[in-house]
């Protein structure tokens, strides 16, 4: 990275800094809800920005991909009516994590290839991104640097800042994140060789502290081969709730149901809202097939989604970004971690040589 | 884009959940992360049932009869007409049935409006159809009607036994303590006839005989005193000596009791303490249901440890509390007790006779009224025998029903509310761990619909009587009168995560089980009906059966039959079928599993538009007026 890049923002100034931001696009951020719960939302102000949030549940996926989303809405009849643009307000996400970041940069990829959504485009566009660094892993569930995609970023950002205690180091990783900046640029300073320094310091630490592991490159190699037995994955499953809980709030996933919702004045909205391959009813068929019949083979989709070569291929990355929202969201203990953590356990058992097993 | 924190009122749980909505509709919803009870997390139906709440047949304006049509009608035209339907009859001709989908605010409203201003002591809940025969029970052993424990301690457990509950499907969150349980090595006792999710789970599971739970209970509390496994306070309790005479001997068709299962599961519950006993319908609605309830509470009393019931509905344990009952009032005040006739006598401005109304099984089967106003029940699918039932609601001069669905109820009425959901309105709903929690409105009231408790006040006013219509002040009353609930207010239980009723500090009583005989097998009806509730169907399926997720999970209704009785029967999987017993018939797709016991047949509940109530008679628990319907005698035959 370019030093020009990289910038200083006095925490003094940030209020202004943000203020002058907001004088552009809507601010979305982390924002304090009743006892204790923080989620990201439109802020009024910056003053609303809780820096020191944690890590939220809900994540920050639905401004761009929304969780229920009204596409248009429509009369039938003699003439057939149809309304409705796509709502895309200029937004900027302040504080967003590593992992998210990562997550978007792969819904990108999703969302335009081969045929592009105009929707999550249009969203996309309009929307900069200013992760936060995590000085240390927000929850204790969280994983990312098994799946590289935090605790900070080398690429994908728009902007980056990463809390050096007094003020902020700006990385500005693109066009969009350096306009965003613009009308407050007057308030960054150039940074130091001793604040790259520091922000070394802030990586090794963040770095030595994740209590999580996932040994994600081992579970690609089980499942891309397909070497996991059907039981593996029924015994998995016996303990599911089936709440779909790990799909709606993985900031990868992007499934999605559509439904004609009628209105009261007889006219239709086309809406569509966040589906859950873990549901019997997302794959079964006009026919009445279920080609994933069993909550044992729902969890291996979703992990062959997750973890296998095909989709590394086509999405360029895998399928997690170790943000831990499937660990502490399940009712049971099936997140990502531990589904791979038993897949380990159980695989050495199915690959014991014959004349070994034979002998005891 | 506001989001807004309110409480789940899909069951009993109680999650807390922020709830956003746009233009009427929602447009997201999330767990509370900090709440005791959702702790980030949410089950199928907190995730995906809110819009089926919101949908697009909601009834928007009050509905009158004109000839066989229900057509749409003004407020004003509805409410006067009520009255004066209502004042046509004799106060005792005039039933009220409430639901546990109301807020406290509605449920102590509704008690008050039956007794205070219609004079009748006809009122009750459609807990009377499910978790009714706990309430007394519990009162005369443990002296709390509710769980005593929290939820997170269930998580602490040291060992469980679980009677007659689908409680991983049905209860989610208490699955989930349950799992955390067992990680941390607690061991499971389980009695069900057929093999529910717990089965994987469980350390000992025993599939009784349906209708046979009590047998089993009293050869537990034998074997128990027999290998001395009781703690040693215990035997210093109240009634120790009348319960240990009560069981000389196990009863007649003890032959149906493996003794051996028994002293295990005896042996596992009593070496792991603490115990936390749970049951659920499959007790509440079997044959002798209060027995099976004090017999599950000596257990738990014997060996030192709680009792959970596990009621259905979001503020089942509220309407309780809030005497929406035929039998009691307010804060479990009976009715034969002068002092709590005459305390509310004094707060609501009325004369209490010492007189117990009809419960809401007899308003439907006796036929000696003429009017009855339902409020979010869906009786003719939750009461038994749907087509008498039915019928019966059809024969009443006048029948109200405030629903927010065109309910198979509301169908038979001649006046239908349009009521609104939880979304729409303030309130409490009291979970399952005594916690009245806040629910808060998110968005406006969908088309005409009003709140329960404005549509109470509105035939009050129309009466000649005002009613109080903000809930926060309907809940300063319930805090100066119901000494349970005393000192709550909306803004207290709204400052931390509710407001949890204390457990009056009342020391539990043993109390003797009786022995009753095993019902004679009907050769006529071979098959015994095991119903249950699958993982998203909730209440009578009115409002889950329209969320298009949820809906699509299951495409059919259907009926588990073991292969060796399909066999039997010449039956083949797939096949359409008949099921039929001295009450009813239901048509169900046939499918073949093991976790069905020989002799059995498994109807799930709730897919809309029928139910497996319809099999059952008006035949109830003697002691809480619950109907049996569990355990039915049932005859499976192919639709041809």
């Amino acid at each position: 990275m370019k030093t020009t890049d990289a910038l200083i923002l006095k925490k003094s100034d940030a209020l202004m800094f943000f203020a002058s931001v907001a004088s552009k696009m809507r601010l979305i951020a982390p924002k304090r809800f009743f006892g204790g719960d923080v989620m990201f939302d439109v802020i009024e102000s910056p003053k609303d920005i809780v820096w020191e949030y944690g890590h939220d549940i809900y994540p920050p996926k639905r401004f761009l991909l929304p969780h229920y989303e009204d596409m248009f809405r429509y009369k039938t009849g003699k003439s057939v009516e149809v309304e409705g643009g796509i709502e895309a307000p200029m937004q900027a996400i302040v504080g967003i994590r590593s992992c998210d970041v990562t997550a978007i940069r792969f819904q990108e990829r999703f969302f335009s290839n081969p045929i592009v959504d105009p929707y999550y485009k249009a969203r996309l566009d309009n929307t900069v991104l200013f992760s936060l660094v995590c000085g240390k892993p927000p929850r204790k569930e969280c994983f990312c640097m098994c799946c590289d995609a935090g605790p900070y970023l080398d690429a994908g950002f728009d902007v980056q800042l990463t809390d050096l205690g007094d003020r902020f180091l700006v990385e500005i990783g693109n066009d969009k994140g350096r306009e965003a900046c613009a009308p407050g640029a007057y308030m960054l300073g150039k940074a130091q060789p001793k604040d790259f320094a520091e922000r070394k310091q802030i990586e090794l630490q963040a770095d030595s502290l994740f209590e999580t592991q996932a040994y994600i490159a081992k579970a690609i190699n089980y499942i891309s081969n397909n070497d996991v037995p059907e039981e593996v994955w029924e015994e998995i499953a016996e303990t599911c709730f089936r709440c779909g809980a790990c799909t709606n709030l993985c900031p990868v996933c992007t499934c999605y149901t559509v439904d004609e919702i009628k209105l009261a004045d007889g006219s239709y909205v086309r809406s569509r809202s966040w589906d859950s391959c873990q549901f019997a009813g997302f794959t079964r068929e006009a026919s009445g097939y279920n080609p994933r019949p069993t909550p044992g083979s729902r969890i291996l989709r979703r992990f062959y989604h997750k973890a296998s070569y095909p989709y590394i291929v086509r999405d360029g990355r895998h399928g997690c970004v170790g943000c831990g929202r499937c660990v502490f969201t399940c009712l049971a203990d099936l997140g990502v971690p531990t589904v791979i953590k038993r897949l380990r356990r159980a695989m050495p058992k199915y690959f014991e040589p014959q004349e070994k097993a034979a002998e005891v | 884009m506001d989001q807004i924190l309110t409480t789940c009122g899909l069951c009993s749980c109680g999650c807390a959940m922020y709830v956003r909505q746009e233009g009427g509709r929602i447009s997201g919803v999330s767990p509370s992360a900090h709440h005791p009870v959702s702790t980030a997390r949410l089950c199928i139906k907190g995730w995906n049932a809110l819009p089926a709440l919101l949908g697009e047949e909601r009834l928007r304006t009050p509905l009158i009869r004109k000839g066989k049509h229900l057509e749409p009608t003004s407020w004003k035209e509805a409410i006067a007409y009520t009255a004066s339907s209502l004042r046509q009859c004799h106060p005792k001709e005039i039933g009220i049935i409430g639901s546990g989908k109301l807020t406290n605010e509605e449920c102590y409203s509704l008690a008050k409006f039956a007794r205070s201003i219609i004079k009748t002591p006809n009122v009750d809940s459609g807990s009377r159809f499910a978790d009714a025969s706990a309430t007394g029970a519990l009162l005369a052993t443990i002296g709390t009607s509710a769980s005593q424990v929290d939820l997170n301690t269930i998580a602490h457990a040291g060992s469980m036994l679980i009677v007659g509950a689908n409680v991983m499907e049905q209860l989610p969150h208490i699955g989930s303590r349950i799992l955390d349980a067992i990680e941390n090595g607690c061991q499971i006792v389980v009695l069900d006839p057929r093999d529910s999710k717990l089965a994987p789970l469980a350390s000992t599971y025993i599939h009784p005989e349906p209708g046979t739970d009590l047998l089993w209970m009293r050869a537990l509390l034998r074997a128990i005193l027999d290998l001395k496994l009781c703690t040693d306070s215990s035997t210093e309790l109240l009634g120790f000596e009348e319960l240990r005479n009560s069981l000389e001997s196990i009863g007649p068709g003890q032959l149906a009791v493996d003794t051996e299962v028994v002293k295990e599961a005896a042996e596992t519950i009593a070496h792991n303490p603490p115990l936390v006993v749970m049951f659920g319908l499959g007790v509440m609605q079997q044959a002798n249901s209060s027995e099976i309830v004090k017999a599950l509470a000596n257990i738990a009393t014997l060996l030192g440890g709680s009792i959970v019931p596990l009621r259905g509905q979001a503020n089942a344990q509220g309407a309780s509390e809030m005497g929406m009952a035929h039998d009691f009032l307010p804060g479990y005040g009976m009715l034969s007790d002068p002092t709590s006739r005459k305390f509310w006598g004094i707060v609501w401005d009325c004369e209490l006779a010492d007189e117990v109304g009809m419960s809401a099984v007899d308003m439907i089967q006796s036929g000696d009224l003429k009017a009855m106003m339902i409020f979010g029940e869906n009786v003719a699918l939750s009461a038994p025998n749907s087509k008498a039932t039915s019928a019966a609601l059809e024969k009443l001069d006048f029948l109200a029903v405030a629903d927010l669905y065109m309910t198979e109820t509301a169908k038979l009425a001649d006046i239908v509310f349009p009521a609104c959901s939880f979304l729409e309105k303030d309130g409490t709903f009291t979970n399952i761990e005594r916690r009245a929690q806040c629910v808060r409105r998110v968005l406006e009231p969908i088309g005409e619909s009003r709140s329960d408790l404005d549509i109470m006040a509105d035939i009050a006013a129309e009466l000649g009587t005002n009613m109080q219509r903000d809930p926060k002040k309907v809940l300063n009353e319930i805090a100066t009168g119901v000494t349970l609930y005393r000192g709550i207010s909306y803004e207290k239980a709204g400052e931390s995560w509710g407001y949890q009723v204390p457990l009056n500090g009342v020391i539990p009583k043993l109390i003797p089980v009786s022995a009753v005989d095993v019902p004679e097998q009907d050769d006529a009806y071979p098959l015994k009906l095991v119903s249950s509730r699958a993982i998203f169907p909730q209440h009578t399926g009115s409002v889950a059966c329209r969320s298009s997720v949820l809906a699509r999970e299951y495409p059919e209704t259907y009926a588990e039959l073991g292969e060796a009785d399909a066999e039997k029967l010449g039956l083949r999987a797939g096949a359409l079928i008949k099921i039929s017993s001295k009450s009813g018939t239901l048509t169900r797709r046939l499918l073949l599993s093991d976790s069905v016991r020989r002799g059995c047949i498994h109807v799930p509940h709730y897919f809309g538009g029928d139910s497996p109530n319809a099999l059952a008679s008006y035949e109830c628990d003697p002691e809480s007026g619950v109907p049996i319907y569990k355990g039915l005698s049932v005859k499976v035959e192919a639709v041809k």
